[in-house]
């Protein structure tokens, strides 16, 4: 098995120390993104390839037509499947799921599809009998860090970038026929996006070292007052709240040494999908906030950029005017 | 059924008779199975049970266990087949229950004086036997408990609880029928000062909404902290009292 990485204590006191001087290994301020780039496939419909810094994710969105659960006659069938493979780091085993593997997983169902970002009604096509089944499969290439912030962007882009065929339902009563028009024959249908979820990921560090927030003090917070001096002082007679440095987009190296973390999804509408702060570092509830806060903001700029990136997408592909003049919902 | 139940009435009631800022009916005990584990608690909130063992802190059983500097801790939740209405046994690898153990972990990881007991382990076994909502605070309430009966030093107690928002209303610790309905999240706290140790959220909520809900669980989560200090105090005064300590 292939052992975790673990960073040396050098780097993990270099990092610490930098931290309290406010200062990132890449340079950015602590609420800044890395460079995002969103690209679309140029030939395909709903294949998206997003860096975020230098973790790389492509998301490939297909869709098929199944019979809907028996229970849910109504809804189509959406499924993310996010399987991540030894390429985007040697920590990660096929077949294995890790416990990262699951939380990742699991943070971009409840982000998207609980969500309702898609509406799964509109997948239906003959209920009971006949529905979409929208599939996206998320690739991990590369991990520098925020694999689920990237496998997010990923699929919500996706989903406003496919196209499923067009359909017409012909006959009546049992005898009705779904008639699928090629891509070549008719121009492709978007799908029924309720909102754009994106994940963004807060990585807190104690900067005060403390293997605890509350404990005050530890064997390791003494040791290292012996040999350090004034400057720890000063810090710990200000507002607890100082103690904690909040990083947004942490790198591979700022996830391995952060204390504690908390993935949030947001959208344009102030909508909160999802939080999930797990056990780690505990964290004062005003930081929390301003946390959530801080997403919704980068929410909205992530959601202008897939717009611009979608735009700029259509316009390449729109040769002609051809695309608008050929719609299905044209007067003939 | 949501037309005959109201979840929230125009009086300010709750279908099980409570109000808004209201926690289930409380009853917890500790020491509960002292042959079979070194620490152990019950937890009923409302109609939610859980059984909570520790066994350790002890040598590690497997070498990969071994962590030179702090103790290392593992969770397993059991969550019994008939705990539902509908009788499905669910397997170890659901996602769910793996996910609830991981956070379960990550909470008692920090909240544990880890670096006292270095290259030890402590397994920590949950058996849900009744859910019936906010199985995941009945939880992490039964494992600090059973923490606490098996001697491992905490910083504090870790307590949790949910909130929900229905339409404008904060209702305090969720039941089945109420969880369905709205969204809510799992706040667990540390002590009784503000600090949070986990925060789960699973739906949709307007972010103006999150602060109340927030500030409910919060309330939710002291008032759990101070009726589960009074069990334990209980039961410290008892075992003196036997002079069985």
């Amino acid at each position: 098995m292939p052992r975790d990485l673990t960073p040396s204590t050098i780097e993990n006191t270099f990092v610490l120390k930098a931290l309290t001087e406010r200062i990132r290994l890449d340079s950015r301020s602590f609420n800044q993104l890395r460079d995002l780039d969103i690209s679309f496939s140029s030939t395909e419909y709903g294949v998206v390839d997003v860096k975020l810094g230098r973790t790389r994710v492509i998301a490939r969105i297909s869709a098929e037509i199944t019979q809907p659960y028996t229970d849910r006659p109504y809804d189509g069938l959406f499924i993310i499947s996010t399987e991540i493979s030894p390429m985007a780091a040697p920590t990660f085993e096929a077949g294995r799921k890790s416990e990262d593997e699951l939380v990742i997983s699991r943070i971009i169902e409840k982000s998207i599809r609980r969500s309702g970002a898609l509406d799964t009604e509109s997948l239906c096509i003959i209920s009971g009998e006949k529905c979409w089944a929208v599939r996206a499969d998320v690739h991990f290439l590369d991990h520098d860090g925020g694999l689920m912030d990237a496998a997010c962007i990923a699929v919500s882009a996706g989903l406003l970038h496919f196209r499923r065929p067009d359909i017409t339902i012909e006959g009546v009563g049992s005898r009705r026929e779904v008639i699928v028009h090629p891509i070549t024959e008719r121009v492709p249908v978007p799908l029924a996006v309720l909102h754009v979820p994106v994940c963004v990921t807060f990585s807190f560090f104690d900067v005060r070292k403390a293997s605890s927030a509350i404990s005050g003090r530890t064997r390791k917070d003494e040791a290292k007052d012996v040999d350090e001096d004034d400057v720890e002082e000063e810090e710990e007679e200000e507002e607890d709240d100082s103690s904690v440095a909040v990083l947004v987009d942490a790198t591979l190296q700022e996830e391995l040494l952060r204390h504690g973390y908390m993935s949030v999804t947001a959208n344009t509408n102030r909508e909160i999908c999802q939080i999930q702060k797990g056990g780690d570092m505990p964290v004062d509830v005003g930081v929390l906030l301003s946390c959530s806060e801080a997403a919704i903001m980068v929410a909205e700029k992530v959601t202008k950029l897939i717009n611009k990136r979608l735009k700029e997408d259509e316009a390449r592909r729109n040769v002609g005017n051809l695309l608008v003049e050929a719609r299905a919902e044209n007067d003939r | 059924m949501a037309s005959r139940m109201e979840i929230f009435s125009p009086e300010g009631l709750r279908i099980d008779g409570r109000r808004w800022n209201e926690v289930r009916h409380f009853r917890c005990a500790i020491n509960t199975h002292p042959v079979s584990s070194d620490g152990s608690a019950i937890i009923e909130q409302g109609n939610t049970k859980v059984i909570c063992n520790v066994i350790g802190p002890v040598e590690p059983t497997l070498r990969s266990r071994v962590v030179p500097d702090r103790v290392s801790i593992s969770v397993k939740v059991v969550v019994a087949p008939f705990s539902t209405i509908d009788r499905r046994k669910r397997s170890q690898n659901d996602s769910r229950i793996q996910e609830m153990c991981s956070s379960i972990q990550h909470v008692f990881e920090d909240a544990v004086i880890a670096h006292l007991f270095p290259r030890s382990q402590i397994d920590v076994n949950l058996y849900v036997v009744a859910q019936d909502g906010g199985v995941l605070q009945a939880c992490i309430n039964a494992t600090t408990l059973a923490l606490i009966d098996a001697g491992v030093p905490m910083y504090d107690y870790v307590c949790a609880c949910t909130a929900g928002m229905l339409d404008r209303e904060v209702l305090l610790d969720l039941n089945r029928i109420e969880e369905s309905d709205m969204p809510f999240l799992t706040m667990a706290t540390i002590g009784s000062k503000r600090k949070v140790a986990l925060l789960q959220l699973e739906m949709k909520v307007q972010f103006d909404r999150l602060e109340p809900m927030m500030a409910a669980s919060m309330s939710g989560c002291h008032h759990i902290r101070d009726l589960m200090d009074n069990e334990v105090r209980k039961h410290g005064k008892s075992r003196l009292e036997r002079g069985s300590l």
